[in-house]
């Protein structure tokens, strides 16, 4: 289709007429030049002169420099006499006539450099047009596509701004480095700088002799400019709690004197209004490890904080330093108590629970089943003796998970007179407690404590439930176990017999 | 003047024992971990011997051990982090050490047992 | 009409690798962003924890440790030293020599004055048949249980140690790990904390302590190693444990919990049926596996992360060494997603199916493959003179520099939480393999992880068929009988 197209429009230049007429319609047309020439007789003519034209002359004329714009034919003719001047086209600057350059239009126009006049005017109409010109579109023309791509216009942002991100994160963290550095440097630095003194003051100061150190002595303790650094005051602050951690007796008490005199108090009071939890927790942990009962009424502020650590270390600051340990806040708390929290809690009532009297068993009662096991595990690590009558009191009420923690209870305390609970929980379908109170039986066990054990034991119990039982029977009554296994003397009970008679696994 | 070897792995708790026993006109050395602590039972021939019970590699109780054994004449002092913890206490007394202070100590306390230990 | 044909594909091809390309993109994105919430709090939470008192307190769990070891004489008695002076009140170490060849046994009874003894216990979990079980009447051991047992491999180890066991939290071990002494405390921690959700299991990141002066059990002076392999893997360590562990752990996706340190929750290893013995990545098929199982039980749970540097190991830095170590991760990559495959794009098992399981899919296992087809297509388009090429050349340079951001993130990561690699020379070291590492290593990288795919599809272990079956439950790990079809 195209090629009959392309044959019927070029037909019409096929003589010389219309071709000048064509060539006159276009700009340019590559490899395609024409020149003036007329004859010598006319030599006297002024226009020789005009150097638009540049004449050069040869054996039997003049002839004009060339020109490729077809449009200007007109004009160049203007000034000029037209009836004794001939064109004459150039095709790769060999002389060409009429039907040598209708050819080589012919074939420009089939490979799409040539298009005619009239075409050039309604290009965005033709398609298929459109598609021959685009076929042959040169190379360099990729360098707008780059940009004029939306997709991989985006692909390049997104690359630029990677690799400036990326620069600027290995900048960011080359400059963070050097100060990290300094920092860690300096804190070893006033670490080693801290120490000397401050233990010669412990040692070389009575309580009371520190008590009356003037502001001037005190500020003598350390050179001026770096005490003034918070950095440092920061490691001093550490320092101070870290070692009344570790010390006992006055020089805890030295300890939170010189907290006082180095006017730590105020970072301390800082800290607790500050507004990220991470420095309201530290401030806690300074007035719980100091106690800076002062302060105790900005403590109170955090301890319905709905962030956990505030709201445990504010609790556990409170338990420490209120004259009254009260452990209602504890009962009343609706959230579980995590292990964790159990753990810090019971710490700091093991410190308490020396010299304050402590009402554990108001926890008994919480609505909070975690509380209520807790309370349990307290009487059990503070070994409270006293509280077994409490205990007893809630043997029948609790949650078979809170039994297990009241049969370990009684199992350390060694209270023999709940003997009848632990039987009871022997049978129980729970198998935590049950293997509880099997363990228990083997230690605070009696008669009726027997039977059972040997009842379990004819139901089929699974090996590890064997071997709690057996163990629990060899601990109870050897002669027992050891009729028993002659009378069971099947694989199972006889690797645990030897288990148990083995001196080596069990080291008495 | 008797040398007293102290094994701790916490830089304050030591700085601070060293610093009492000093005072007290002890030569001290300082080791900071189990290995290090090893090597001077058999190179320093202190007059005593206080360890910490958890270090990092060795743990107190294997220096208590090689002591006993190799230098059965040098008393052993146990300060432990790992407070009163029954098992702990019994089994150090069990390998022959003449005392053992829990963490939180007080360091006047500490020099005292030194001195009675030592006379 | 093939011609047609042809540039359809290419076509479609070059949308997908779009989509591709820019999901990958939102995909790292997302996971720095997640990454740095996470290590924010978390390093908030550890400023005021104090683990003393873990030490100590009678309500921290008890910790069973089990090292399988193999022939490793040289080093054995060193490192169970190491192991039992670690900080920690109620835990035993167990160590279980898996039929070694050499004297690791005798090395160890010498120095522990081990005695065997007749300890009593069921083999809940198959194993190899145990030869021995060892304990020292020397108070001090008094941590230490020695299982000797026929060679069955790590997982059939680890299965051996946890029959053992006593206590409540199981920490299984590489036997020549470097752990720091408060690693226990550390990895402790989580499964204290929560109270609505039970956590089963907690991963620890592993350090590189190649070219590390260690002391103690513990790395004092971190260096970066000689090699461009070793260095590449501090990298690779970083990206893997400083940012995209954590980023799991921040959703609680986490599937896979590294095998030279994690912790677990005993009666749940138990309720699963313990290590599956018959795939090479046992480490995460157990993880998945237990997840799997707290899914279907609806009980809710978390797989929580440490990011502390508490455990090192030396990694490979021979090309073969880590080419063969590549290979098997792959494999068990690919097995444990095909044994599991019923929880892809399953909404039941939520994050798990929905988020975890299609990433690995997509982002671990296919990667090797995609990136090799991506980069045949461009060279397609290049030669047939598609303009597209240069649209695709620019999309790989956009992969390219996101490694570079992904990179460079996470050591900036290390350099914020930790700091360890505290010489300018070493930090300019590691910042020289983020530039060369997606040109010179990660090629390798793609390479080694098509063997492994290769590896996979030719059956090698014999167990393949198995595998491409695939568990109907979690628990349906525990009615297959894996001893019957020995290796």
């Amino acid at each position: 289709m195209l090629e009959s197209f392309g044959q019927g429009g070029l037909s019409r230049l096929e003589d010389s007429i219309s071709l000048v007429k064509e060539i006159k319609q276009q700009e340019n047309i590559p490899s395609l030049t024409y020149r003036l020439e007329f004859p010598f007789k006319d030599s006297s003519s002024q226009f020789l002169s005009d150097s638009t034209y540049s004449w050069s002359q040869t054996d039997s004329s003049y002839i004009s420099k060339q020109f490729s714009n077809g449009k200007e034919i007109d004009s160049l003719f203007q000034s000029l006499p037209a009836d004794s001047i001939d064109l004459r086209f150039f095709v790769f600057d060999e002389r060409s006539d009429v039907s040598g350059v209708a050819s080589y239009l012919e074939t420009l126009y089939n490979t799409g450099d040539f298009i005619l006049s009239e075409d050039q005017q309604r290009p965005e109409k033709d398609l298929v047009l459109m598609a021959s010109r685009n076929h042959y579109e040169p190379l360099d023309e990729y360098k707008n596509k780059l940009l004029s791509d939306k997709g991989l216009f985006s692909v390049t942002l997104i690359n630029f701004l990677f690799i400036f991100l990326s620069i600027c994160m290995i900048i960011f963290m080359v400059i963070f480095k050097r100060k990290r550095n300094q920092k860690e440097d300096n804190i070893k630095d006033f670490e080693n700088e801290i120490i000397e003194p401050l233990t010669s003051i412990l040692f070389e100061k009575s309580l009371e002799e520190i008590k009356e150190m003037t502001p001037e002595m005190i500020s003598s303790i350390y050179p001026k400019q770096i005490f003034q650094k918070r950095l440092f005051k920061k490691v001093l602050i550490d320092k101070i709690i870290s070692l009344n951690k570790k010390m006992k007796g006055d020089f805890k008490d030295k300890l939170k004197v010189l907290y006082k005199k180095f006017g730590l108090v105020d970072i301390t009071k800082a800290n607790l209004k500050h507004r990220h939890w991470d420095n309201v927790v530290s401030g806690l942990v300074q007035v719980n490890e100091m106690d800076l009962r002062d302060l105790l009424p900005l403590v109170k502020e955090h301890s319905q904080s709905s962030n956990f650590h505030v709201r445990s270390q504010a609790g556990a600051t409170l338990l420490n330093l209120s004259e009254k340990v009260d452990l209602k806040f504890l009962r009343d708390q609706n959230y579980p108590l995590s292990d964790w929290q159990q753990m810090h809690y019971l710490r700091i009532i093991k410190f308490v629970a020396a010299t304050k009297s402590l009402n554990i068993p108001i926890l008994f009662s919480s609505e909070n089943q975690s509380v209520r096991e807790f309370g349990v595990k307290l009487v059990r690590m503070l070994g409270r003796m006293d509280l077994i009558e409490e205990l007893h009191k809630i043997n029948d009420q609790v949650l078979d998970e809170e039994k297990v923690e009241l049969i370990k209870t009684y199992d350390v305390l060694g209270a023999h007179m709940e003997v009848d609970f632990i039987n009871q929980c022997m049978s129980s379908d729970y198998p935590e407690l049950k293997k509880e109170a099997i363990k228990c039986a083997g230690n605070l066990g009696n008669e009726e404590s027997e039977k059972i054990l040997l009842d379990l034991l004819e139901q089929e119990p699974d090996f590890q439930s064997r071997k709690n039982l057996l163990q629990s029977l060899f601990k109870l009554n050897q002669q027992t176990f050891d009729v028993f296994i002659s009378n069971h003397p099947n694989q199972e009970n006889l690797a645990i017999q030897a288990h148990l008679l083995d001196p080596v696994l069990n080291h008495v | 003047m008797k040398k007293i070897l102290i094994i701790e792995d916490d830089l304050l708790i030591s700085s601070l024992v060293q610093f009492r026993l000093k005072k007290d006109g002890y030569e001290t050395v300082l080791v900071k971990d189990g290995n290090e602590g090893i090597d001077a039972i058999d190179h320093q021939n202190p007059d005593l011997i206080i360890t910490d019970v958890m270090m990092p590699f060795r743990s107190g109780i294997e220096i208590i051990h090689h002591a006993k054994k190799n230098h059965p004449e040098v008393p052993i002092i146990v300060l432990s982090s790992l407070g009163e913890e029954e098992e702990v206490v019994l089994e150090a007394f069990n390998l022959g050490v003449v005392d053992f202070i829990p963490k939180p100590f007080n360091p006047n306390e500490l020099a005292i047992r030194v001195k009675r230990v030592l006379r | 009409m093939y011609n047609f044909l042809f540039y359809f594909l290419i076509e479609l091809f070059g949308v997908a690798f779009m989509i591709l390309s820019f999901s990958v993109v939102l995909v790292y994105l997302t996971i720095m962003v997640l990454s740095a919430l996470e290590m924010r709090d978390f390093r908030k939470k550890n400023k005021y924890a104090d683990y003393q008192d873990i030490i100590t307190s009678p309500i921290a769990p008890g910790v069973s440790i089990i090292a399988p070891a193999f022939n490793e004489a040289s080093n054995i008695v060193q490192n169970a030293k190491s192991l039992l002076s670690l900080h920690y009140g109620r835990f035993e170490v167990i160590i279980v020599n898996d039929g070694s060849k050499d004297d690791t046994l005798q090395r160890l009874i010498e120095a522990f004055e081990l005695k065997k003894t007749d300890y009593a216990f069921h083999p809940e979990l198959e194993s190899q048949p145990i030869r021995g079980i060892y304990k020292s009447p020397n108070k001090s051991f008094r941590r230490l249980i020695v299982v000797d047992k026929e060679n069955g491999g790590k997982a059939d180890a680890l299965n051996a140690g946890i029959n053992i066991s006593q206590m409540e939290i199981l920490a299984c071990i590489d036997v020549d790990c470097i752990l720091s002494s408060d690693s226990i405390t550390r990895m402790v921690r989580p499964f204290m904390e929560e109270t609505n959700r039970k956590v089963i299991a907690v991963g620890g990141a592993i350090g590189i302590a190649n070219n590390c002066d260690v002391k103690d059990g513990t790395v004092t002076k971190y260096r970066a190693p000689e090699t461009t392999l070793g260095r590449f893997q501090v990298i690779e360590y970083c990206r893997a444990f400083l940012m995209g562990r954590m980023a799991w752990s921040r959703i609680n996706g986490l599937m896979l919990i590294s095998g030279a340190f994690g912790f677990f929750k005993r009666d749940l290893v138990m309720a699963v049926g313990g290590y599956f013995p018959k795939t090479v990545g046992e480490d995460m098929e157990l993880v998945v596996r237990m997840r799997r199982y707290m899914e279907e039980k609806k009980i809710p749970y978390k797989v929580s992360f440490i990011p502390d540097p508490l455990c090192w190991t030396e990694v490979p830095e021979d090309q073969d060494v880590l080419s063969r170590q590549r290979n098997r991760w792959m494999r068990g990559t690919i097995e444990t997603l095909q044994l599991h495959r019923k929880i892809g794009f399953n909404p039941r098992y939520g994050i798990l199916g929905m988020i975890s399981y299609p990433f690995w899919a997509l982002f671990e296992k296919f990667a090797p493959i995609i990136e090799i087809v991506g980069l045949i297509y461009t060279l397609i388009l290049m030669v047939i003179g598609d303009f597209s090429a240069v649209y695709f050349l620019g999309l790989l340079l956009m992969v390219y520099l996101l490694s570079l951001m992904v990179s460079s993130f996470s050591l900036l990561y290390e350099q914020i939480a930790f700091n360890n690699y505290k010489d300018r020379k070493d930090l300019n070291r590691l910042i020289w393999i983020i530039l060369l590492e997606p040109i010179l290593i990660h090629p390798k990288v793609v390479l080694w992880g098509i063997r492994g795919h290769i590896d996979f599809i030719i059956g090698k272990g014999g167990w393949g068929k198995m595998i491409r079956t695939g568990f109907k439950t979690a628990e349906d790990r525990k009615n297959i009988e894996t001893q019957s079809n020995s290796i």
